[in-house]
């Protein structure tokens, strides 16, 4: 028995282009069969019980299952003008969609996991950043996170101190806003929308808009999909494979903060799909 | 279930400045040689954030986890938290131990509070360890010269030669491992062609 809660959330099912260019995605959302395609020129997702409430954004099809409890999230920078909206593609995971999610909003393994370009040995402190749940939007946001980066994005050349903000505005979607290599005075934008397909297993699609006029889009795909698949070697090697919701069973420290936060955000709204809520 | 000592590997797949995953009825664990060959067998996993240490990397005395390059020492405890370098971990941060220890070229391991020493396994030399998708009465069937449970023994004949045996079993999550060996100054080469010979015909017992 799933929550009202969760049913009542938007959820990415699939790409956008891909659907209006006649692809019918036959899919899952959070263990139920579901299929998204083109009827009548617009886009539908249908599940055991009928359609399904659905919304088009950042390049991707978006729906809910329930009731929606509120309009999808913004991403007002996806409108600014002259920034490349760079749809990645799909990852599959065998872990639980809020590890992905979690995973997204940590910094502390750049070195070890993405060794030489998101983080290097020494370089590996996590300073003191800001952690806030945002009462008007309900959303978690980080700020003021720093980190010294080898090769920050595809465009950078050399090491940079980077500046990261991070944002968790609906449970399975997280955005990130870090130091354009190219702009002092805008962020490049990196999201990624999780699909639930069951509580262990999920389709992860990053998003990026980004202010890079140079690179091939090939090459930028190919570098996010790099950074991703050397998380997923993490991802799909944690115990359990579902969140833990209970205090006791993993150690968070001070460069936590961001999990912490998004962990107590889920416990209190009941959005525990995909999560363990007592050591088992 | 009585506690034992349970086969998880052959010393020789296990070099200095090492970790590999292992089993012992049902618990994962993370099986290390330090860079100076002291051998541990731990939880395999990290209580920071559930990652599989058996994934990690051992530098001089310690083994780190991959995910966020945690260190432990050797007593399990958890000695540097590469995001906080000034920080001394709270005592209360380790892995649990299991008893670890190598005999007759064979990686043993058992609770760590397990009394007594594994079974000894003299006049062998190592071979190989094998997987199966079958289980051990199984191995049993495909090949009745074999006798005992856990630690099957037979002298059987390859090519001009009768030749000692000698098969450890591990049921493991992924299904049955054979830690093989055989006798000194056997042909290494004709025993380890009659094991993967005994593996065809164990998994054929199953299928049939």
């Amino acid at each position: 028995m799933i929550a009202q809660q969760v049913l009542n959330e938007w959820y990415p099912v699939a790409m956008a282009a891909q659907i209006r260019a006649g692809q019918r995605r036959v899919t899952q959302l959070l263990g139920q069969p579901i299929t998204v395609d083109l009827q009548k020129g617009a886009i539908v997702v249908t599940g055991q019980g009928g359609a399904l409430h659905v919304t088009e954004a950042f390049g991707h099809v978006w729906a809910c299952p329930g009731t929606p409890a509120h309009d999808l999230f913004p991403i007002p920078e996806a409108l600014e003008p002259g920034r490349r909206l760079v749809d990645v593609g799909v990852v599959r995971v065998k872990c639980s969609p809020l590890r992905a999610v979690e995973n997204f909003l940590d910094i502390a393994h750049f070195p070890f996991v993405h060794t030489d370009v998101l983080g290097a040995e020494p370089h590996t402190e996590v300073n003191r950043y800001e952690v806030q749940i945002r009462e008007d939007s309900d959303e978690v946001w980080a700020t003021k996170v720093t980190f010294y980066q080898p090769q920050a994005a595809k465009s950078a050349e050399g090491g940079i101190v980077t500046q990261y903000m991070y944002r968790v505005p609906a449970p399975t979607a997280a955005v990130l806003y870090k130091t354009c290599p190219n702009r002092t005075d805008a962020w490049d934008v990196i999201g990624i929308f999780v699909q639930p397909l069951t509580e262990e297993l999920c389709d992860v699609w990053p998003w990026m808009a980004l202010y890079d006029d140079v690179t091939p889009q090939a090459e930028l795909i190919a570098f996010q999909q790099m950074i991703f698949l050397q998380d997923r070697s993490i991802l799909e090697n944690q115990i359990p494979r579902l969140l833990p919701l209970d205090p006791g069973m993993e150690i968070p420290t001070q460069a936590d903060l961001t999990s912490i936060a998004y962990r107590r955000w889920l416990k209190k709204r009941g959005l525990t799909y995909g999560a363990q809520m007592v050591a088992a | 279930m009585t506690p034992r000592w349970i086969a998880t590997g052959l010393s020789q797949d296990l070099p200095k400045a090492v970790v590999m995953a292992g089993h012992w009825q049902g618990h994962d664990l993370a099986v290390w040689r330090s860079a100076t060959g002291r051998l541990q067998a731990w939880n395999d996993r990290c209580p920071h954030r559930g990652m599989r240490l058996s994934h990690g990397f051992v530098r001089g005395e310690t083994l780190a986890c991959i995910y966020h390059g945690w260190v432990y020492g050797a007593d399990g405890g958890c000695k540097h938290i590469p995001a906080h370098p000034a920080l001394t971990p709270p005592a209360t941060i380790t892995v649990a131990s299991f008893a670890c220890v190598e005999q007759d070229g064979v990686i043993w391991v058992a609770p760590a509070d397990m009394a007594g020493a594994p079974p000894v396994l003299s006049d062998l030399q190592p071979l190989r360890s094998i997987s199966l998708t079958c289980d051990v009465a199984a191995v049993l069937a495909a090949e009745p010269a074999l006798q005992g449970q856990d630690i099957l023994r037979a002298t059987v004949q390859i090519g001009e030669q009768g030749q000692q045996v000698c098969l450890v079993a591990q049921e493991g999550p992924a299904g049955l491992t054979l830690h093989a060996l055989c006798g000194v100054g056997a042909d290494k080469v004709a025993v380890s062609r009659w094991v993967e010979d005994l593996r065809r015909r164990a998994e054929m017992k199953v299928a049939a």
